[in-house]
Parts: structure tokens; C-alpha cells; sequence
């Protein structure tokens, strides 16, 4: 049947293709094309996205699509009959939302670009599309795989893309050591992400999300074995409960590495010193959210292990809180945002280890948006500054920029959860699902809660005084007092993420459900469709949590929301109060000691090199010294009885063909002889 | 009729004198001649046994033998004449770059 599905893997292809032409033009080295190449960019995005949305209104219409492409291995040896190491598509509500969402923010940073990069007069831009494209590329194959292994693989390529271009700027001394520690920092957690990609196999035979009737997908099995209809060979002597557990702790190494997660979140900061839409896309869509979108693929694996959940939940509340307090005292544009970044997507790691499967899709979804347009406004702000990122050198900027100041304030609003913005309604939901399961009896819930909820004022708070230094007061500098001003191009795609910032809390309006009983939660509807192991009602039958209230659902949701409204408010006003003064100075100063460990981020970036100098080079140099010393020395002991007897002999080699009779002659003789006494006629 | 031993020992006679040219002289031409020998002695076996048998085969791989001691020749002396041309003589035990 040639539906709209068969066009699925163009989604991916036409940013591959897009990749291919730049990087073409890079290698040529010539002018070939218009706008060093960004017009195939901004073509194949905008015509992934009208795909993606082809794709939502049929997934809408209650379709799904599962398909694997291609086969690439097929199991030969003994014992691994059946396994096949196979490129698929899946196409159900997840990955449809997420495609929109990457095609979405990949165009408008293209487009951006051309403001950013083109505008700018930078050089190497073929390079620089050539990479934006593979990066989309990677990243929707990456939404779209239907098995693990394929994800990833998609994975991996999306860790080399942000190497590429966080390091575009590779003249200058930051940008390459920020590429290399954000590949190192992310390979670190990749490395366990694929022995449990292994261990999935070996643990059921298929790494297959959804699989089929006959072959479910693994998150099916891990459920069926547990309750006793299938044997998934376990190892260790672990039973399949504890098994299960290990290997998703496994694959969420991967995730706290991508996801920027306590203890691997240190690459993030650094990694601003790539350019800005690259910041974005990084960001916002594509590679931070992969670790996050991952785990809410394999939602039902990780439903079953109830350990896992509560380490999800713990890791992504303490980061959110331990991120924002790092975001206060910074005095970079950039840096504040990051760490943002790290401290929602930690908000997000929370749902999903507190059952909030939506909850966190739906953050996912708005904070793609606010914090792809944050990022945006920034680098108008950055492109108008010169370049200069430091906020105190700002100021006043509101009246000079209205376009970015609008949109940025409205990502403000966003991503400090301040009623009706989109991000309070997303944030307002996780904090529900963690207290209301945290009060039936999980600590670790209510733990995660309260850091969460403690992350609610911080976020306010630096995200107030970021808005507050750029925009407000006085200009403090001469470039501050005439900025250079913006294009379309640039306003463009901030005023499209501004409205989609404001509004897009509206997809899922759980507590007014509570609160009217109409049903306007649609992204719940949404997710609860496609696939039936892969629904919203599924995962909540087979997740451990049971919810509790405070009062009625009606009062707890009130509630909850009052008081990180409350808190939200609280932040902000503060912020106003402090910095919205037409010259500000620096109050983090008062903080006194903790500002300059804040400052410097709680010496995390001192403890891992001390750790990989002090403990991982000596143990790799033992390894290196058994590695050339025992395993090398026995094979060398071996060749060297080669080698020796090969130099005493080959002196029979003389050249003098008279010496070569002669021993053939002996030989002869010999054999005669030999011949003769064998055979009884001698001797 | 004359008795194969005869044969033989006249075979074995001419080969030895053969082994006993290569083994000692030093001129290529010569060890070409003392190769000649022991074909011939092999010939003169393969013809004595086919006489003695009264079967023509061995007489007709004789000849054969001829052919091939021929061709033999014709490269043998091919490979002196380019001996000759790099090292200025056909003393076979100069030429010993040939070696490890």
C-alpha cells in the first residue's frame, strides 16, 4: 500500500541530502552556491517538517507505521539464530510530535544562520551547513529508529556533529578543546549506553521498541518476563528484575551523558563556545533532548524497574536544582542559558523517573521551543553587541531591539514557568506527577520534588536577571548604547518561537481538566494513541507509582500549582527588585565564598580531571604496561624462535650454485640410502 | 642379447661422471655438459629397460628426453651468455649475488 508513510525516510534523507550538496561545495572550495549554501539547508528542513506534519495528521487519523528497511546483518553464528541488526522506521505519536518539533526548530536555525553567519561575513559556511545538515539528519534518524541499536548509531553521528560544529570556529584556542571535551564528556556515557545496547540483545534477542505480535519489542518481553511468559536469559546470577534494572541503568549512562545530567553535564557550558544557532539547535531540539526522547522510547523497559525510575527521577531533580544555582552568578548570556538548559532537562529526567511520561514529553516539547527561541534572542543580542556576551557590559537594550526583547521576554516568562506561558503549564505537571506519586509512599519521589521545586525561584531568579541586565537600566557600554541592528532573517524565526512559547502550553491543559472536566489535555490523548504497548494507560498500568492527594485531585492540583506559581513570582521579584535598577551591581557579590564556588561550578571540572589524571592514567598506564609487557610479550617470545632460527639458516643460502648441487647431490644420496634401508636391499 | 646390468652399470657410469663434472668444475659450459651426461645416462636406462621389456614406451620417452634436453640447452646456454654479459666471465661460483 503506498500511503504517506513510504515517504517516512525522506524526512531523514532530505537533510542528508542537503549535507551532501555543502559538503560538496566545502570540498570544492569554491563559491558554488548562494548564500555559502544555506538555500539546500533551508529547502530540505522546511520540506522534512511539511513530511513530519503529513505524518502528525496521519498518526492523528490513527495510523501507525513500524517498518524496518534494511537488513544489514542477519545472525550466521551458532546460537544467534534470528537476530538481525536491522535500519527501521517507526512512526507513532512520540516520534511524530518529536519530528515536528526538530524539523521545526532545524529550519528556523537555518534560517537564523543566514542573519547570524551569512550577515556576519564568516567564513567556511559550506562547512557550517554541511553540518547543520547532517546534524538534523542524525538526529531525526535518530527519532525514527525502531530499534536501539539504530538509535544508537544515530546517537553516536549526533555526538560527531556537535564536535563539528561546536569546534567551527577552530582557529581560535576555545572552540576546539569545548568540541573535544563535549564529544569525551558524551562518549564517557556512551560507552555504557552501548554495552547495554549489547546487553538488550543478549538479554532478548531483538533491540525492537515495538516489534510485532509474534516478535514483540523488547520493552514487551521485559514485561512478559517478569510476569513469568518468557525466559530472558539473565546473566550475573541476577534475577530478570534485577537484570532489567542494570541494563537500563546501563543505557541511562548514555542519557545522562547526552542530556547533560549530573556528573556528566560539564561539556554543556562549554560547549556555547560554538556559534549561536548552533547553541539552539543543540539545545533545543537535537542533541540534549535525544538522551530525554530515549529514555521516553523505551518508556515501558524502564516502567518495569521500579529502581530505575527512582534513579531517573533523583539524578534529573538534583540537577535541576544544582544546575540553576550555577546559573545566578554567571556573567555570560550564553552561560546562564546553559545552564538552564541543563536544569530543565533535568525538570524533564524527573517526570519521566516519577511516571510522568506526558508531563515530560510535554516539557520536551515546550522547552524545545522557549529555549530554542532564547537561544535565538540571545544571539540577536550577541549579533548586535559584536559579540560581546557578557551582560554587564549590556543594558537598555529593550528599546533599541523591541522584536527581540518581546520574543525573549516571552521565553522568560516560558522557561521561569510564569502563568499562562507555555512553560509553566509543562513544569506545573511535573512537579504534580512527582508529589502526587510521592505521596503514595516513594521518598525518593517527594525528594526529587522538593529539589524541584526548590529549582522553581532559582530559575526565576537568574532567568530574570539575565532578562533584566540585557534589556532593562542603562547602556553601559558604547556598544550597548548603538547596537547594530537585525534583519528579517533574524526576527523572523524569533517571532514565530515567541507566539509558539506563549501558546504551546495550551496542547495539554491538565489542571484546567481538573479543574472544568473539559478535555482539553491533548498531547495526553495524543500519546495515549498508536501502538497500544506504547501508550500513556499502558505505561501507567505497568509503572509501580499509585497516586495520592493532598485533599481532593482537585485541591492538590491547585495547590501545587499556587505554590510554584508562588515561588516562580518570588524569583522573579526578587530579580526585579535587584537588578531592574538603571545601574545594577553585581549582588551575587554578597554571596561572598559560595559565589566563587558557584562561580565555579562547584569545582566539577577540577574533580574529573583530577579523577582522569590521578586515577585513569595510572590504571591505563598499568594496562598499557601488561599490555606491552605480558599479552605483546608472549606473542613477540613466539615470533623471536621464528626469527632466530630463520637467521641461522638462511645461510645455507650461499648463491654458489656449486653448493646447491652438492647438497642436492647429498640429498639424493640420503634418500638412496634411506630408501635402501627401509627397503631391505642394504646393509 | 646383452644383459640390462650391462646397461645399467654403463648408466650409472656416465651419471656419476656427470655428478662428479658438477660437483668440481667451475665453468658454466662445462656444468651444461655435465647435465647432458646424466640426462643421456637416464636415457640410455629408459631404452635399456624398454629393449628388455620388448615395449617401444620407454624407447618413445627417450625421445621425449632428446626434446627436452634440447630446450634445456637452448636456455642453459641463454642464461651463460647473460652471465657472461654481467660479470665478465661464466665462472659460476663468482657470480653469488643471488644469496641472503
Amino acid at each position: 500500500m503506498a500511503g504517506i508513510f513510504d515517504f517516512a525516510p525522506a524526512i531523514v534523507l532530505l537533510p542528508f541530502l542537503s549535507f551532501l550538496i555543502a559538503l560538496g561545495t566545502a570540498l570544492s572550495g569554491r563559491d558554488l552556491l548562494p548564500k555559502g549554501g544555506a538555500i539546500p539547508g533551508i529547502a530540505a528542513t522546511a520540506g522534512s517538517l511539511v513530511l513530519s506534519i503529513a505524518m502528525a495528521a496521519a498518526v492523528a487519523g490513527g495510523e501507525v507505521y513500524d517498518e524496518t528497511i534494511y537488513a544489514w546483518a542477519a545472525g550466521s553464528v551458532p546460537g544467534s539464530e534470528g537476530l538481525e541488526l536491522t535500519f527501521g522506521v517507526l512512526i507513532d505519536p512520540l516520534s511524530t510530535m518529536m519530528l515536528v518539533i526538530v524539523t521545526l526548530v532545524a529550519l528556523l536555525v537555518h534560517v537564523f544562520s543566514l542573519g547570524y553567519m551569512n550577515d556576519d561575513g564568516e567564513t567556511g559556511l559550506p562547512r557550517y551547513y554541511a553540518g547543520l545538515g547532517l546534524f538534523t539528519a542524525s538526529m531525526l534518524g535518530f527519532v525514527v529508529a525502531d530499534n536501539l541499536l539504530m538509535a544508537f548509531m544515530f546517537f553516536e553521528l549526533v555526538g560527531l556533529c556537535s564536535y563539528l560544529l561546536i569546534g567551527f570556529h577552530f582557529r581560535e584556542p576555545g572552540p576546539p578543546s569545548a568540541a573535544k571535551k563535549a564529544f569525551l564528556v558524551t562518549r564517557f556515557g556512551d560507552y555504557f549506553f552501548l554495552v547495554g545496547v549489547v546487553a538488550v540483545f543478549a538479554t532478548f534477542g531483538t533491540a525492537q521498541f515495538v516489534g510485532t505480535e509474534a516478535a514483540p519489542g523488547f520493552p514487551v518481553l521485559a514485561e512478559q518476563a517478569l510476569a513469568g511468559e518468557f525466559t530472558a536469559n539473565t546473566f550475573l546470577g541476577l534475577g530478570p528484575q534485577a537484570w532489567f534494572t542494570v541494563v537500563g541503568l546501563l543505557v541511562l549512562g548514555g542519557v545522562i551523558g547526552k542530556s547533560a545530567q549530573f556528573p556528566l553535564h560539564t561539556w554543556l557550558p562549554d560547549a556555547m563556545e560554538g556559534p549561536t544557532p548552533v547553541s539552539a539547535l543543540i539545545h533545543a531540539a537535537t542533541m540534549v533532548a535525544a538522551g530525554v526522547y530515549l529514555v521516553a522510547r523505551m518508556y515501558g523497559f524502564y516502567a518495569v524497574s521500579p529502581t530505575a525510575l527512582g534513579v531517573i527521577a533523583l539524578v534529573g531533580g538534583f540537577t535541576a536544582l544544582f544546575a540553576g544555582t550555577m546559573g545566578i552568578v554567571k556573567r555570560e548570556l550564553k552561560q546562564v542559558l546553559a545552564y538552564s538548559t541543563i536544569s530543565q532537562y533535568g525538570y524533564m529526567m524527573l517526570a519521566l523517573g516519577a511516571g510522568g511520561y506526558v508531563a515530560a514529553t510535554f516539557h520536551l516539547l515546550t522547552h524545545a521551543f522557549f529555549k530554542a527561541l532564547l537561544f535565538l534572542g540571545a544571539g540577536s543580542v550577541i549579533l548586535a553587541m559584536h559579540h560581546n556576551e557578557n551582560m554587564w557590559d549590556m543594558g537598555g537594550l529593550k528599546d533599541k531591539m523591541p522584536v527581540t526583547y518581546y520574543s525573549f521576554l516571552a521565553g522568560s516568562l516560558a522557561l521561569a514557568g510564569i502563568f499562562p506561558f507555555a512553560g509553566f503549564w509543562s513544569k506545573d505537571e511535573i512537579l504534580y506527577y512527582s508529589l502526587t506519586h510521592g505521596l503514595a509512599g516513594q521518598p525518593l519521589l517527594l525528594l526529587g520534588y522538593v529539589f524541584g521545586l526548590l529549582a522553581v525561584p532559582v530559575t526565576a531568579f537568574y532567568t530574570f536577571r539575565m532578562v533584566f541586565l540585557t534589556f532593562h537600566g542603562d547602556a553601559r557600554t558604547e556598544e550597548a548604547e548603538s547596537p547594530e541592528s537585525v534583519r528579517w532573517n533574524v526576527k523572523g524565526p524569533l517571532a514565530v518561537l515567541g507566539v509558539l512559547a506563549t501558546v504551546a502550553g495550551a496542547v495539554n491543559l491538565a489542571p484546567v481538566r481538573v479543574l472544568t472536566g473539559a478535555h482539553v489535555d491533548f498531547l495526553h490523548a495524543w500519546l495515549d494513541g498508536g501502538f497500544s504497548d506504547l501508550t500513556v494507560h499502558h505505561y501507567a498500568e505497568i509503572d509501580p507509582y499509585s497516586s495520592a492527594y493532598i485533599g481532593t485531585e482537585l485541591t492538590t492540583v491547585l495547590l501545587g500549582a499556587a505554590v510554584s506559581l508562588g515561588l516562580a513570582l518570588t524569583g522573579l521579584a526578587l530579580a526585579y527588585k535587584l537588578y531592574a535598577v538603571p545601574t545594577p551591581v553585581e549582588h551575587t557579590d554578597k554571596l561572598g565564598s559560595v559565589k566563587d564556588l558557584l562561580y565555579d561550578n562547584y569545582y566539577q571540572d577540577e574533580y574529573q580531571v583530577y579523577l582522569a589524571n590521578r586515577v585513569v592514567l595510572p590504571v591505563a598506564r598499568a594496562a598499557d604496561t601488561f599490555d606491552q609487557g605480558v599479552v605483546d610479550g608472549a606473542v613477540n617470545a613466539v615470533s623471536s624462535v621464528s626469527l632466530f632460527s630463520g637467521s641461522r639458516i638462511r645461510r645455507i643460502q650461499t648463491g654458489v650454485v656449486s653448493n646447491y648441487a652438492a647438497l642436492v647431490t647429498l640429498g639424493l644420496t640420503a634418500l638412496l640410502v634411506v630408501f635402501g634401508v627401509l627397503g631391505g636391499w642394504l646393509l | 642379447m646383452v644383459p640390462p646390468q650391462y646397461y645399467l652399470l654403463l648408466a650409472a657410469a656416465v651419471f656419476c661422471i656427470g655428478v662428479f663434472g658438477l660437483l668440481t668444475r667451475r665453468n658454466a659450459l662445462l656444468f651444461l655438459m655435465s647435465v647432458e651426461l646424466m640426462l643421456n645416462a637416464a636415457n640410455i636406462n629408459l631404452v635399456a629397460f624398454s629393449y628388455y621389456w620388448g615395449n617401444v614406451t620407454g624407447q618413445t620417452f627417450g625421445l621425449f628426453t632428446m626434446a627436452l634436453a634440447a630446450a634445456e640447452v637452448a636456455i642453459g646456454i641463454g642464461i651463460i651468455l647473460v652471465l657472461y654479459r654481467n660479470f665478465n666471465e661464466i665462472d659460476v661460483t663468482e657470480a653469488t649475488t643471488m644469496r641472503w
